[in-house]
C-alpha cells in the first residue's frame, strides 16, 4: 500500500465516522441562469448577464441576520503585462463582473496566488486591476505571492495574512497556509529567485510539503472560535484545501489532522479555497470543503485521492483561454443558507454530463518529475 | 587558425568520435541481440532514455536555458508545458493515436505537442523528429509509465 494510500484510509477511520457529516443544512443544491441575455434580449442587459453561463448553488441554513452576497476571486497569477496580457484580461474580466453583482457583494476575498512569480511588478499590478472592485476586499496569499522576498511587499499591500471578522451572523476566518514551507533554500545558498521558481511548479519536488496551518496558527483559530457559538456558521478562507486531497501538488495541508481537532466541535464550518483550480468537493467530519476556479488556468485533477464527494467539471477546450476558469458569487440569505455558485465563462455545464465529457475521463499513473533534483533520480 | 589551434580541433573532433565509436561499440546495432545484453549495456541503453527524459522534463517545465541550448521557442507567453500538465497529467499519450477534435484530424502525440506550443503558449512550432520533440515524447511516455495503452480514447 502506498502511503497516499494510508494516509486516505487514515482520514476515512478518523475524519469520516459513520453519521458524522456537516450539518444538514449545508447541503448543495444547483441553480442556474443561463443566459438570462437570450431571455431578456436587451443588449445592454446581455453585456452584463452574459458573465453568468451558469451558477452552481450551495445552501447553508440556520444563518441570523440580513441576507448578504460576497464574492471569490483567486489565482490570478498575473506576469507583467508585457508578457501576457490573457491572465491580466481574464482579472479585468472576473473583476467586472464582480462590481456587476445585483445586489452587490458586501465584500470580495481574494483567495491568493494574484501573482505569478512574486515580483513587486506582478502584486501591484493586481492591486492596480482590483482597483475597480469598490467594495470591502479580503486578502489571504498564495504560495507565488510569497516565496520571492518571503512576503515583505504581500504584507506590505495587505497586511496580515491570517485574520477574523463577524458579518451578519457568520464568522469569516481568513487562514494563511502558505508561509510555513520548510526551509529548502538555505543550505542550497539558493537566490530569492531561485526559491521563487521552484514554489512556482506545481509539481516540483524540491520545495516539498510546504503547505500548513502551522501550531501558532492553529493555536490562534481555536482562541478565534473560543467565543463563537458551536451552532453557528464559520467560513474559513484557505488558499489550500484544509484536509488531504494530493499531497505532490500540496493540495492539502500537512496538519490536517490538528486542523480537524480544532474545527471539529463547530457543526457548520465551510471551507473555501483556491489553489487546486477546480471543481472540487468534499466533507471532512463535520466540515465541507469547497474548491474554486482560478481565473488564469484549469489544473486536471490529480490522478487519484479527487474526493469520491466532488462531481467532476468538464474537459476543457485547452484552445479557449476563457474556457475551465472562473470566479464564484456567494450569498447568505436571511435562514442562513449561503450559496456558491461557479461562473464558469462560455459553459452551460460546470459539472460533465457523461464519463466522456469528464475532466477525470482517462485513467493514468503517473511519476514524478526529475530535473529538478540531482542525479541519481 | 593556427596550427596549434587546428591540432586542438582535430583532436577534439577524434575524442569526440572515440567516445562515440566507444557507445557504438557498446550499444551500437552491430552485434545487437545476438549475444546476451549486459548489465553495463542495460546502463547504458537506460543513461540514453533518462537523458532525454531530463531534457524533456526541463523543456517541459520552460527552462529557458535548454530551450535556448535545443534553438526552440515554446511559448512566448510565460506558459509552460507543465502548468497545465503536473507531472504530464491530462497529457494522455497512451491514447494516442485518435483523433483530435482541436485539430479535427487523426493525430499523434507530437501533433498534439506542436498544437500545444502553438495555440495555449503561442510558440513556435518544431520539426516532428527535431531533438526537442523527441525528449518531450520521452519525458511525456517515462512519467505515464504504467498507464494502460487505450489508443483512440477520447
Amino acid at each position: 500500500m502506498s502511503e497516499l494510500e494510508q494516509d486516505r484510509r487514515e482520514i476515512a477511520s478518523v475524519l469520516q465516522q459513520p453519521g458524522a457529516r456537516p450539518d444538514p443544512s449545508l447541503k448543495i443544491t444547483r441553480r442556474t441562469f443561463i443566459h438570462r441575455s437570450c431571455l431578456v434580449g436587451a443588449a445592454t442587459v446581455a453585456e452584463t448577464f452574459a458573465w453568468w453561463p451558469l451558477l452552481n448553488t450551495l445552501d447553508i441554513a440556520n444563518a441570523a441576520d440580513a441576507p448578504f452576497k460576497f464574492a471569490w476571486i483567486s489565482d490570478t497569477h498575473l506576469y507583467p503585462k508585457s508578457l501576457n496580457t490573457r491572465f491580466v484580461e481574464k482579472t479585468v474580466r472576473a473583476v467586472k463582473e464582480v462590481q456587476a453583482m445585483t445586489p452587490p457583494a458586501d465584500f470580495l476575498i481574494f483567495g491568493g496566488d494574484l501573482a505569478q512569480l512574486g515580483t513587486v511588478e506582478e502584486l501591484e499590478l493586481g492591486v492596480e486591476l482590483l482597483k475597480e472592485v469598490k467594495i470591502r476586499k479580503v486578502y489571504i496569499p498564495g504560495e507565488h505571492d510569497w516565496y520571492l522576498d518571503m512576503g515583505k511587499k504581500w504584507g506590505e499591500l495587505f497586511g496580515q495574512a491570517n485574520w477574523t471578522f463577524d458579518h451578519k451572523g457568520v464568522r469569516f476566518v481568513g487562514l494563511d497556509t502558505i508561509s510555513r514551507a520548510p526551509d529548502y533554500w538555505s543550505m542550497k545558498k539558493m537566490s530569492p529567485k531561485e526559491r521563487m521558481d521552484h514554489m512556482s511548479v506545481l509539481d516540483g519536488t524540491v520545495a516539498g510539503p510546504w503547505a500548513g496551518v502551522g501550531r501558532d496558527q492553529l493555536d490562534w483559530l481555536q482562541k478565534t472560535l473560543s467565543n463563537w457559538d458551536r451552532g453557528k456558521p464559520v467560513i474559513i478562507f484557505s488558499h489550500n484545501p484544509l484536509y488531504e486531497y494530493y499531497p505532490p501538488w500540496n493540495f492539502w495541508v500537512r496538519d490536517w489532522r490538528d486542523v480537524n481537532e480544532v474545527l471539529k466541535p463547530y457543526t457548520k464550518v465551510t471551507n473555501i479555497h483556491g489553489h487546486v483550480h477546480q471543481v472540487l468537493y468534499n466533507e471532512i467530519g463535520t466540515m465541507r470543503s469547497i474548491g474554486m476556479l482560478a481565473t488564469s488556468w484549469p489544473w486536471p485533477y490529480a490522478p487519484e485521492g479527487v474526493p469520491k464527494l466532488t462531481r467532476p467539471m468538464i474537459r476543457v477546450d485547452p484552445g479557449d483561454p476563457y474556457d475551465g476558469v472562473g470566479w464564484s458569487p456567494w450569498s447568505v440569505s436571511a435562514q442562513d443558507k449561503v450559496d456558491t455558485e461557479y461562473v464558469m465563462w462560455g459553459r452551460k455545464e460546470v459539472f460533465a454530463q457523461s464519463v466522456e465529457d469528464s475532466f477525470a475521463n482517462i485513467p493514468e499513473i503517473l511519476r514524478p518529475r526529475i530535473a529538478d533534483n540531482m542525479y541519481p533520480y | 587558425m593556427t596550427a596549434r589551434k587546428r591540432f586542438l580541433v582535430a583532436l577534439a573532433g577524434a575524442s569526440a568520435l572515440s567516445v562515440l565509436a566507444t557507445v557504438a561499440v557498446l550499444v551500437g546495432p552491430a552485434s545487437a541481440h545476438k549475444d546476451p545484453v549486459t548489465a553495463q549495456q542495460l546502463k547504458a541503453y537506460q543513461d540514453a532514455l533518462m537523458e532525454e527524459v531530463r531534457k524533456g522534463d526541463l523543456l517541459f517545465h520552460g527552462d529557458d536555458a535548454i530551450a535556448k541550448q535545443m534553438g526552440v521557442k515554446l511559448t512566448a507567453t510565460g506558459m509552460a508545458c507543465a502548468m497545465c500538465h503536473p507531472m504530464t497529467a491530462d497529457t494522455h499519450p497512451h491514447t494516442f493515436p485518435k483523433f483530435q477534435a482541436q485539430m479535427a484530424k487523426f493525430a499523434t502525440l507530437r501533433d498534439m505537442i506542436n498544437w500545444c506550443i502553438e495555440k495555449p503558449n503561442q510558440g513556435e512550432k518544431i520539426e516532428s523528429d527535431s531533438d526537442a520533440m523527441k525528449a518531450l515524447e520521452a519525458y511525456i511516455y517515462w512519467s505515464n509509465t504504467g498507464s494502460v495503452l487505450i489508443p483512440g480514447r477520447y
